[in-house]
């Protein structure tokens, strides 16, 4: 036995559609049903154990993470749906053969139908909650595709947008429903499950699952208030009404009660939920019915009233109740989806659904006629046709019920005033459409349609015949086992009669008939008092919720993400200051044991000319220039302070960094406005001042309880082992290239990167070159004063040669390959500033940009050597050498690597400038091409 | 000395966050280098401040802290290229935009408190 | 293998490098040739380096041989090793996208391209909290550099933005860094994790601001909000394939936070365990809300995109917050495939554009795409797969974040809102579907065949979804291993100092 194929067969035929496709109409229809007639077979393959009582199962590990597992469960209940789901499916593959028009696409249609009929056959059969809401989504999806099926026309996109999202919320509640339910059981095992419903109706949380499981299901079978989207499901052709939206999608919401019953039902909530929801349903949709004047709509609010009675049936907590809402599944789908057909067939062959229009078809299309008006008459509850003896049922029912109380007795009255307005509209649905004198300019002249278009009509007609007459024989077992599935217990089914003398339930029967032709009769005064009310049109209503909801999402967006950096910018730097600030609060006092350096006037001195000139080039931001000199002052007294506090590396590094910084800052500005208006607000500028000064606070306090607490680091370390291991005694430089040379290669990659990037902008950069500066002065008209080149020239070597002394002394005392690389780069600039560029072009022919990759490459050579000696990326080697005369001198892996920092740091500067530089001059346009 | 030391960081801080707090990008650019000075000091102030410590083995007996001043040395060569970098963006998004406001657009009326409520609204 | 570990930082950056010399340098076909193979092996390598680290246990390479906590060292973990794989997988997709000719919009895109992969997979790969800040520099810059590629206008603009956030959040980073080192007086994370125990009153106080600082920086690299306004712009303007490589660049954040506030300040830190926590909860709650307004209000496709990523921060968040590992695992799984698939749609939504002329991605009525059909498809699937509906990978990972919250207080916040927040998705992207593909008027007039490139990347990362279901059970077993594998202390950290140094 397998179980999987009963899923896997239909899976599987999705595609077929799509490669039959080309070779016509006939043969495709006739592929496309083979497999689920296979699947159907298989299951008809158990129909005795099933009969027998049995439940067969199959159990696939998939996914134990979130308890996801392919299982499957055939008892009765699935039993009967599948017969429903893919018998109905057949006759549907058969009739949209026909209905289809050439230009629709056969082959995506029957994918998407046969898509559908796997995901509710893969619901039935479930026997793991989270695989049965797998499937329950996939229904919603499968469906909105089939819907919007003529995507053309914007009907059918709104309806379809409109049913998946209530189909999806209710989805989504579901599944909240159904993993409380695994939290509650501990597993997701639908056995274990049902086995467990008194723990879960025990539960705390039973309510809240409750109602999320039924706003699922109430949502699936379009029960008041989510009953609104299906009338617009409409807009689907015509199959697909009658297969989604009659027989099956729509009975899934009522098969996850049936299936849920034995675990939700029997509580007091569960009565007072369903079967008011039901009853108020049942009511509404047979009301609206009356007044559809379109075919379809006629019959989508008759559906929706229909379910409305299966639900009631389902609360009323009874177990006659179950088993009459079983026998309604199976007689709805049968007339239900037989008049929808032969609704399309109308359509078809008249090119309308109006029924205004449409009259006195009789003459026209007699055979259709006859099955449409047999079906329309099951569905008004007439005695010797299925939907009569189900009705009774559920009179009896309402009748046998105490829950209201001493109003009890509203039940059963407002089941008959339902019942008739049914029998009305069932009866305007024959009089008005087959007879009532003659059409009203149709498109078409009416005739008969296709021979084989009316077979599965009359297949299902003859079905609610033969069940209306010999009911125990037809699904007396069927029902039997189905509803035993449902209760989890054995029921006797004792009134599978179609007569059981004159009761009260056939007083009702009677009592609506009369009432439905009464109001039938008499609708013109109906008519008239309905039309004084604009019906509401759901569609609208829906997408102008969904409208303003998004325009409230775009307000509320504009609103904090408005584009302005500044505010951006304040809400980091306000994060920051709560992050930073509240943590000092516990701080105890901000001043450690560490003893603390005493002031010396110097320092004085120092730190005030920092802080002023800090301060200065806050005030002045505004004079740029002036504020870039106030700003290089405070990088100096910065570098100083590391020469101070015995940092000479940094000091070196800040001060030529601070060089170049300075001059690429003027360039900048060259291009740049030299001064602005005030644009802040002073209440801006004083918020800011306030953030931004207390952030100074929190840092400053910081820095001071920092400095003060003594630490113990792992610096030791690299003291120790500095000339040891890393064979230097300048332990910054070591550090760099030997311990954290990691560290160094990346830094240098940023390097190379950011020369790369800012090539990059300046090659796209259309940007004009200012003659005079915004107070009007013309730039110098001397770009290259003699003067100057002759001094730069000289200069030149004598700062190479620095350059390369720093570089080599670097291991052992401050300087170091990236000092070096500074120097070398600000030497050169000075050439470009000197002669400018088309003087030095065609002396200097060096690649830049070769000079970064070259360096990353030595620097990552250096560290992949290593691998020679099969030691760790990066480890260093270094040995002492005595040559004759220069006397004993150090080798080092470490140079090498120091080497790649200098190449790097003068081929990004220089990328740099130089490119910068040549934006002054007619070099632009080269650049450009280049790019 | 730790006192004034922490305080220059303090102030440093507060004026390049003043700073980068601006509409323009080149006062941005300048509050940036503010911080990353502030920046420095910082981190360099978490291997604690020696006044003759030497930096070179064999020079004294007590050493300066090496690893932050190593990690200071990365960070400003990191600094460095972020400055020029954006330093050239700024050049770049006033020659496509022709303002240099960060936004690239100017603000309507800046004199009106309107710039300030339409961060604080 | 010994030295497998630093291939997946060497590879890159040597690719880079040598694009940049000749003979490769000036040739867009040779890069492309190139570049693909390099990354293809960086794909292989990664997935090796997995495995080993997977059988064999973490994998410890110690840089220049200098033991930690002194060296520098790479830790090649199980969340590691994933990171980095996802990366490479993710970087492949782009790149071949890339290769279809975005790439020579504008000079340097491969060697700029390996340089960010180089920083990423650094970023993963480094168990030294000062190199982490190196290597994210490092892919910052590059990403500097990328954003612009191309040109124009929005580009720059939001550029100026993007880059002056950063260069402020990396001086935050430099000061949390400082504050860390001056009170642990260490920088290997691991160590730092032991010594966060031993710590005093003061250095507590001073050590939490540290800690919260990097929360601080990590929020605004991942996009938590109140950080995150920078992103549905900056992710909208940069050109696909920066866009879909870019899918991982909130994920370094998010894994930053996982490593720092899991393992130094995770539940084992004494005083200062779970510091982030009380901020984390609600930020991430409201950044997920905040993503699926945004989503609602997006009028064009790349915008929406974007403020998935937002969503998907959120609800990785809200995991991380949990702080157990059944969450972190679901995070993982959430993450590997939030990761993919954005990066895919950011690519399909380019080509979409590309195809709707003056309508480009907006969600107007335009004329009807040329390749309506295979665009369709690849959009349903992805659609999908971002509104977590069965039967692709978006449904296992919102069960399992959802089911991680079993018995938490929470549970009564998060599920509402991560529930409602796939609602408000599934209304936008069904509005979005219809109108762009449906919403037409008049044929198309742009007729050039789809790129093979393009449709091989899209399928590539789109594949990774149905992918995930499938294997669902041993994927979902290796995040729980992973996840086991971050919350255990004693592999996190004693495992990788040596033994005389606790």
């Amino acid at each position: 036995m397998n179980l999987l194929w009963v899923v896997l067969l239909p899976l599987i035929g999705t595609i077929v559609p799509l490669l039959t496709e080309r070779f016509g109409r006939n043969v495709c229809a006739f592929s496309v049903a083979i497999l689920p007639a296979c699947s159907l077979a298989l299951v008809l393959m158990y129909a005795g154990d099933i009969f027998n009582g049995e439940a067969l199962r199959q159990t696939i590990e998939w996914i134990p993470a979130i308890g996801l597992e392919l299982s499957f469960r055939l008892d009765g209940l699935s039993f009967l749906f599948l017969l429903l789901i893919l018998g109905i499916g057949l006759l549907i593959i058969l009739y949209a053969r026909y209905y289809l028009s050439a230009k629709d696409s056969m082959g995506t249609f029957y994918a998407y139908l046969i898509l559908f009929m796997t995901a509710m056959v893969g619901i039935v059969i479930s026997n793991n909650l989270i695989q049965l809401w797998l499937f329950w989504e996939l229904t919603s999806i499968s469906s909105f595709l089939l819907i919007s099926f003529w995507s053309h026309n914007s009907d059918a996109r709104k309806g379809a947008r409109m049913a998946l999202t209530v189909t999806g919320a209710g989805g989504l509640a579901l599944l909240a429903g159904l993993l409380m339910i695994g939290n509650i059981v501990g597993s997701y095992d639908l056995d274990t499950v049902l086995n467990n419903g008194d723990l879960i109706r025990a539960h705390a949380t039973y309510p809240i699952l409750l109602i999320l499981v039924l706003v699922g299901a109430f949502t699936k079978s379009a029960q008041f208030p989510f009953h609104f989207w299906l009338p617009h499901a409409m807009a689907a052709p015509t199959p697909v009404s009658a297969y989604l939206h009659s027989a099956t999608m729509v009975k899934a919401g009522i098969f996850l009660m049936a299936r849920f019953y034995p675990v939700l039902a029997g509580t007091d909530l569960w009565f007072m939920i369903v079967s008011l929801t039901g009853l108020i349903t049942l009511l509404l949709g047979a009301y609206i019915a009356l007044f559809k004047h379109d075919l379809k709509g006629l019959l989508a609010y008759s559906t929706i009233s229909h379910l409305g009675l299966i639900t009631l049936l389902l609360g009323l907590n009874s177990d006659l109740a179950a088993v009459a809402a079983v026998f309604h599944i199976i007689n709805h789908a049968t007339f239900k989806a037989s008049l929808f057909m032969a609704a399309g067939i109308i359509d078809h062959e008249t090119g309308s659904r109006d029924m205004r229009k449409l009259n006195g078809l009789m003459k026209y299309m007699p055979h259709t006629a006859t099955l449409a008006i047999v079906a329309a008459m099951s569905m008004a509850g007439v005695p010797l046709l299925n939907g009569f003896l189900s009705k009774e049922m559920f009179f009896a029912e309402t009748l046998d019920q105490s829950m209201l109380g001493s109003l009890s007795w509203l039940i059963p009255l407002l089941a008959t005033v339902g019942a008739a307005f049914s029998v009305a509209y069932s009866l305007r649905f024959i009089h008005d459409v087959f007879f009532n004198g003659e059409p009203v300019d149709l498109p078409k002249t009416p005739k008969e349609p296709p021979r084989y278009m009316k077979v599965p009509v009359e297949i299902l007609v003859t079905l609610c015949l033969v069940v209306g007459i010999f009911p125990a024989y037809v699904v007396g077992d069927l029902l039997h086992v189905a509803s035993s599935a449902v209760l989890a217990h054995d029921v006797p089914i004792h009134n599978l009669a179609i007569w059981h003398g004159f009761n009260i339930p056939l007083l009702m029967s009677f009592l609506a008939m009369v009432g439905g032709i009464t109001i039938y009769y008499n609708r013109r005064h109906l008519f008239n008092f309905q039309s004084q009310f604009d019906e509401p049109d759901a569609k609208h209503i829906f997408e102008r919720v969904i409208q303003s909801i998004v325009n409230t999402s775009q307000r509320i967006i504009a609103k904090l993400e408005n584009g302005s950096l500044q505010r951006y910018i304040f809400l980091l730097l306000l994060f920051t200051l709560a992050m930073a600030a509240l943590p000092l609060l516990d701080l105890a006092q901000n001043a450690g044991s560490r003893p603390q350096i005493p002031i010396d006037g110097v320092t004085i001195t120092g730190a005030l000319l920092l802080i002023l000139s800090a301060i200065a080039t806050a005030i002045w931001h505004r004079r740029r220039f002036l504020a870039l000199i106030f700003l290089s002052v405070v990088g100096l007294v910065v570098s100083l302070a590391f020469a101070q506090f015995s940092a000479p590396d940094l000091a070196l590094t800040q001060l030529s960094v601070e060089i170049v910084t300075i001059i690429l800052l003027l360039l900048a500005l060259f291009f740049l406005p030299q001064s602005t208006q005030k644009e802040s607000s002073n209440r801006r500028l004083s918020i800011d001042l306030v953030v931004s000064g207390l952030l100074g606070c929190v840092i400053g306090t910081i820095c001071f309880a920092m400095l003060t607490t003594p630490l113990s680091t792992i610096s030791d370390f690299f003291l120790a082992n500095s000339k040891t291991g890393g064979g230097g005694t300048n332990v910054v430089n070591v550090i760099l290239v030997d311990f954290r040379g990691f560290d160094t290669l990346g830094e240098i990659t940023v390097l190379g990167i950011a020369a790369l990037g800012i090539f990059k902008l300046i090659a796209k950069m259309r940007i004009s070159m200012p003659t005079r500066d915004d107070k009007g002065r013309a730039w110098s008209n001397d770009p290259h004063p003699m003067m100057f080149e002759m001094v730069s020239q000289s200069l030149l070597p004598l700062a190479l040669l620095v350059s390369v002394y720093i570089f080599l002394r670097g291991h052992n005392v401050p300087g170091g390959g990236f000092i070096a690389g500074l120097i070398t780069a600000v030497a050169i600039i000075q050439q470009y500033i000197a002669h400018g560029v088309q003087w030095i072009k065609p002396r200097v022919t060096i690649d830049y940009q070769w000079m970064i990759a070259g360096g990353i490459l030595i620097a990552t050579a250096t560290g992949l050597g290593s691998w020679i000696f099969d030691k760790p990326f990066l480890s260093t080697w270094f040995d002492y050498f005595d040559l004759p005369w220069i006397g004993e001198f150090e080798l080092a892996s470490a140079m090498l690597f120091d080497l790649g920092v200098y190449l790097t740091v003068v081929g990004a500067v220089m990328l740099i400038l130089a490119n910068l530089g040549k934006l002054t001059t007619s070099e632009r346009t080269q650049i450009k091409e280049n790019d | 000395m730790e006192a004034i030391y922490a305080l220059c960081v303090g102030v440093l801080t507060t004026c390049g966050f003043f700073l980068v707090l601006r509409g323009r990008t080149f006062t941005v650019v300048m509050g940036l280098t503010l911080l990353s000075y502030a920046v420095n000091l910082f981190l360099f102030a978490s291997g604690r401040l020696k006044l003759d410590g030497a930096a070179v083995l064999g020079q004294s007996a007590e050493y300066s802290d090496p690893l932050p001043q190593a990690l200071v040395l990365t960070a400003i060569v990191i600094g460095f290229a972020m400055t020029a970098f954006v330093v050239i963006l700024a050049m770049r998004s006033r020659a496509d935009q022709g303002n240099d406001h960060v936004d690239g657009k100017i603000p309507v009326q800046p004199k009106k408190s309107s710039a300030s409520d339409k961060r604080h609204s | 293998m010994q030295h497998l570990p630093i291939f997946p930082i060497l590879l890159p950056m040597l690719a880079a490098v040598f694009m940049l010399l000749p003979p490769l340098s000036n040739s867009i076909t040779r890069h492309r040739i190139f570049a693909i193979t390099v990354m293809v092996t960086l794909v292989i390598t990664s997935a090796l380096l997995l495995l080993t680290s997977h059988q064999q246990g973490i994998q410890l390479y110690v840089l220049g041989g200098w033991q930690p906590p002194f060296g520098i060292s790479l830790v090649a973990d199980r969340l590691s090793t994933l990171m980095v794989l996802l990366t490479s997988v993710l970087g492949l997709g782009a790149l071949l996208y890339a290769c279809a000719g975005d790439d020579n919009e504008g000079m340097f895109f491969h060697p700029l391209f390996m340089f960010q992969i180089m920083g990423v997979n650094g970023a993963f790969l480094t168990g030294d909290i000062f190199n982490l800040f190196v290597f994210f520099e490092v892919l910052l810059i590059a990403s500097y550099a990328l954003l612009i590629h191309g040109g124009g206008k929005q580009k720059t603009k939001v550029n100026v933005h993007y880059v002056i956030l950063n260069l402020v959040g990396s001086s935050i980073f430099l000061f949390a860094l400082g504050i860390l080192y001056g009170t642990l007086g260490t920088l290997n994370i691991a160590d730092m994790a032991n010594k966060v125990r031993l710590l005093g009153e003061n250095e507590q106080a001073l050590a939490k601001a540290g800690g919260l600082l990097l929360l601080v920086v990590f929020g605004l690299k991942s996009a938590l909000l109140p950080l995150h306004f920078w992103l549905p712009k900056t992710y909208a303007a940069a050109s696909a394939p920066v866009a879909a490589l870019f899918a991982i660049m909130t994920k370094v954040g998010i894994y930053s936070i996982l490593r720092v506030h899991t393992v130094v300040f995770g539940a084992d830190a004494g005083a200062l365990a779970s510091i982030a926590i009380p901020w984390l909860w609600p930020l991430a709650i409201l950044t997920l809300i905040m993503g699926a307004i945004g989503v609602l209000a997006s009028p064009s496709l790349r915008l929406t995109v974007a403020n998935l990523v937002i969503v998907s921060v959120g609800t990785l968040m809200v995991a991380i917050a949990m702080q157990r590992e059944a969450a972190t695992s679901a995070a993982l799984y959430y993450l590997i495939h939030t990761t993919l698939v954005t990066g895919g749609l950011f690519l399909l939504a380019d080509m979409i554009m590309k195809q709707r002329g003056k309508a480009e991605d907006r969600y107007v009525i335009a004329r009807k795409m040329t390749h309506a059909k295979v665009l369709g498809i690849a959009f349903f699937i992805a659609a999908l797969t971002v509104l977590g509906m069965p039967p692709l990978s978006g449904f296992v990972g919102k069960i399992l974040i959802l089911q991680a919250t079993e018995g938490m207080l929470e549970t009564a916040w998060v599920w509402p809102v991560i529930l409602l927040a796939s609602l408000a998705t599934l209304i936008a992207i069904s509005r979005a579907g219809t109108t762009l593909f449906w919403r037409t008027s008049g044929e198309s007039t742009h007729n050039e065949p789809l790129h093979p490139l393009k449709l091989m990347a899209i399928t590539l990362l789109l594949s990774a979804s149905p992918l995930l279901v499938i294997l669902g059970g041993p994927i979902t077993e290796y995040t729980q291993l992973t996840a086991a594998q971050l919350h255990d202390t004693t592999q996190t950290v004693d495992a990788l100092l040596p033994a005389g140094d606790k």
